[in-house]
């Protein structure tokens, strides 16, 4: 766990309101692994102080990795006017990532939305393995879809579904899952990340279908790093603070509102 | 040339290297914190609350950001006291840093048993009673309203140590400065101030509360005008040591807080945003001290021209 000062080499707008930032960091791009997440200085002398959150997307060589991220408010406005060859003042690879168990063969990863980020760097860690992963991506709309030639170049099968149909199945990833697991053979290990109300529907029809779930969950967090127990999620065996104890979490241990 | 200025200060008794302390309920144990800094540093680690038995804590969310500051409805979640012995006293036993436990209870008998347990450990170096949590009335909040119940507590606690006793005030009362003097008399060695200011945001989208508790505690930048307010009110009010925190962001901030009367400080929020805030204002202060020709921290302790 480092804090640095990271230069931004390169910013992409990759969809309306998304971008992609690629950072020169070798202590984190070399020590990341999928499902961990970086914790971001965003406003220094603006009026908000708080860090935030962002999963690592991809590492992109030994000395850089990219975070992919949606504008949704004043931290994620501020970062997306961050230039090219400036700072940022990272804390991280921060929380605990995806595992995979020694019995998995064929795994199955769905993101809704902004979720593809974590999803991505395991489908690339995935690649150089015998496991064989398909991928489920849900979008808003086509407008939203960023380029996913890299991962389609490394899942063995994509699968897309848009709110409005404008690419893929119409509906939402849930729908797709479904659709999925009648017309596929069963994966061994579902990993997911998105919005709650997804994760949530996921998590179920795993449970259905007894497949081993695991989910990268998101609640707003003030540390990062474990101390001031902001961030709790509720689970089986009580409160658990997201930052620390996930943001990876076994789906069967979660208590859903 | 100039020498090195002196840091050291004693609070009720405690010894500590500079007058950086963490504040209760940011710092963990920390444990989380060792990653990033030499906690042997540091003046005093202040724990956050324990309680006498394990305490789950309000539903999340429980932190919502506002400009400048944060609110947060933990609702001091903790492991309980015997739980805190045997694993963060343990872990802080390796450190050559004072350490301040913060304790909270429902009830009278409940802060004094907590704090029997504690004494009987050589690592703690003192106690804060948390009369002042607005999160949870077990925060002892209740007693930390009212001059009477706050004497009351005090004072049984007062009879139950030897240990340095700090209270904790609240900064949501009309008469602080009545209680701070009730709590001298009643035993006390120190008080610190302030804990979290009570507040609300709501979601116009959604019509809802931020916090799932509705209601939380502010802390940060936002709120340290009044937390330096307060220590310049009580610091007229009282003859025993105050430790001031409450938006401790660097040296400049600190400087403010013991010009207004505080012989400590501590940092809270700062820490989530910058895990070496700590260290950095340790530097920071001597070098302010060092270039304006201060000999000794306590030279400028309730040195406001007014
Ligand atoms: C472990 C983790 C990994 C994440 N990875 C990514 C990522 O790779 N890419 C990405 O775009 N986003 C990611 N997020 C979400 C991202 O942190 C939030 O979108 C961001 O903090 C919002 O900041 P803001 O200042 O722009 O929004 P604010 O102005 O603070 O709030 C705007 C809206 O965003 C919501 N929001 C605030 N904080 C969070 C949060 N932590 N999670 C979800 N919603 C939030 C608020 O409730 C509000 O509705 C991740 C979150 C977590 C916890
Ligand atoms: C997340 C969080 C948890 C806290 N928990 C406690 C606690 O357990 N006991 C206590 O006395 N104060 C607690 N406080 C109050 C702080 O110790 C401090 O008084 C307050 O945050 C003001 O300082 P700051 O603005 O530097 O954060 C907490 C504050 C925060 C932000
Ligand atoms: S954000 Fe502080 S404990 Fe998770």
């Amino acid at each position: 766990m480092a804090h640095v000062k990271a230069k931004i080499l390169n910013k992409e707008q990759v969809a309306p309101s998304i971008f992609k930032l690629s950072l020169l960091c070798p202590e984190i791009a070399s020590s990341a692994i999928p499902g961990q997440f970086v914790h971001v200085e965003c406003g220094k002398g603006k009026s908000f102080i708080l860090r935030r959150p962002f999963s690592v997307y991809r590492q992109a060589s030994k000395e850089t990795f990219e975070i992919l991220f949606q504008v949704v408010g004043k931290g994620t406005e501020s970062l997306a006017e961050a230039e090219v060859n400036s700072y940022l003042d990272i804390i991280g690879p921060l929380g605990n990532g995806f595992k995979l168990s020694n019995n998995c063969k064929k795994v199955l990863l769905v993101s809704g939305g902004i979720g593809i980020a974590p999803l991505t760097f395991l489908a690339e860690k995935l690649y150089s393995t015998e496991i064989i992963f398909d991928m489920l991506i849900g979008f808003a709309n086509y407008k939203k879809v960023i380029d996913f030639s890299l991962q389609e170049k490394i899942a063995d099968r994509i699968h897309y579904s848009t709110d409005d149909g404008s690419l893929g199945l119409k509906g939402t990833t849930v729908e797709l899952l479904l659709d999925y697991l009648k017309q596929s053979k069963k994966p061994d290990t579902i990993f997911a990340c998105g919005p709650e109300p997804m994760l949530k529907q996921v998590a179920l029809i795993a449970k259905q279908n007894k497949v081993p779930c695991f989910i990268s969950l998101e609640e707003r967090m003030a540390c990062g790093i474990g101390a001031c127990l902001s961030c709790v999620c509720n689970t089986i065996n009580g409160y658990k603070r997201v930052c620390a104890d996930g943001p990876v979490f076994d789906a069967s241990e979660i208590i859903w509102d | 040339m100039n020498l090195k200025p002196n840091l050291r200060v004693e609070i009720a008794g405690i010894k500590m290297k500079n007058p950086v302390m963490t504040a209760s309920g940011t710092f963990g144990s920390g444990l989380e914190y060792s990653n990033f800094i030499d906690l042997s540093k540091l003046g005093a680690i202040v724990t956050k609350g324990v309680t006498l038995k394990k305490q789950t804590g309000n539903p999340g969310p429980r932190v919502y950001e506002t400009p400048c500051g944060m609110l947060n409805s933990i609702g001091l979640q903790n492991k309980g006291v015997k739980n805190f012995i045997a694993e963060d006293l343990e872990f802080l036993k390796k450190f050559n840093v004072p350490v301040i436990v913060n304790v909270a209870g429902n009830t009278i008998e409940e802060y004094v048993a907590v704090v029997e347990q504690l004494s009987e450990k050589d690592v703690v170096k003192g106690i804060e009673l948390n009369v002042s949590c607005p999160n949870v009335k077990s925060g002892g909040l209740s007693f930390g309203l009212n001059v009477k119940s706050a004497i009351k507590l005090t004072s049984a606690v007062r009879k139950t140590t030897k240990l340095p006793l700090i209270v904790k005030l609240s900064p949501n009362v009309g008469n602080i400065d009545e209680i701070a003097k009730g709590v001298e008399d009643a035993g006390a060695d120190a008080v610190s101030l302030i804990n979290t200011i009570l507040g609300m945001a709501i979601d116009p989208q959604s019509f809802k509360p931020q916090l799932a508790n509705i209601v939380g505690g502010l802390s940060g930048p936002a709120i340290k005008p009044v937390a330096v307010g307060m220590v310049w009110k009580i610091s007229k009010a009282i003859n025993i040591p105050i430790i001031g925190m409450g938006g401790i962001m660097n040296c400049y901030d600190a400087l403010e807080f013991f010009l207004a009367g505080a012989k400590a400080v501590a940092v809270g929020t700062a820490n989530f945003i910058d895990p070496e805030a700590t260290i950095k204002l340790i530097e920071e202060l001597e070098e302010f001290l060092t270039i304006k020709d201060i000999s000794d921290i306590s030279d400028i302790v309730g040195q406001v021209k007014v």
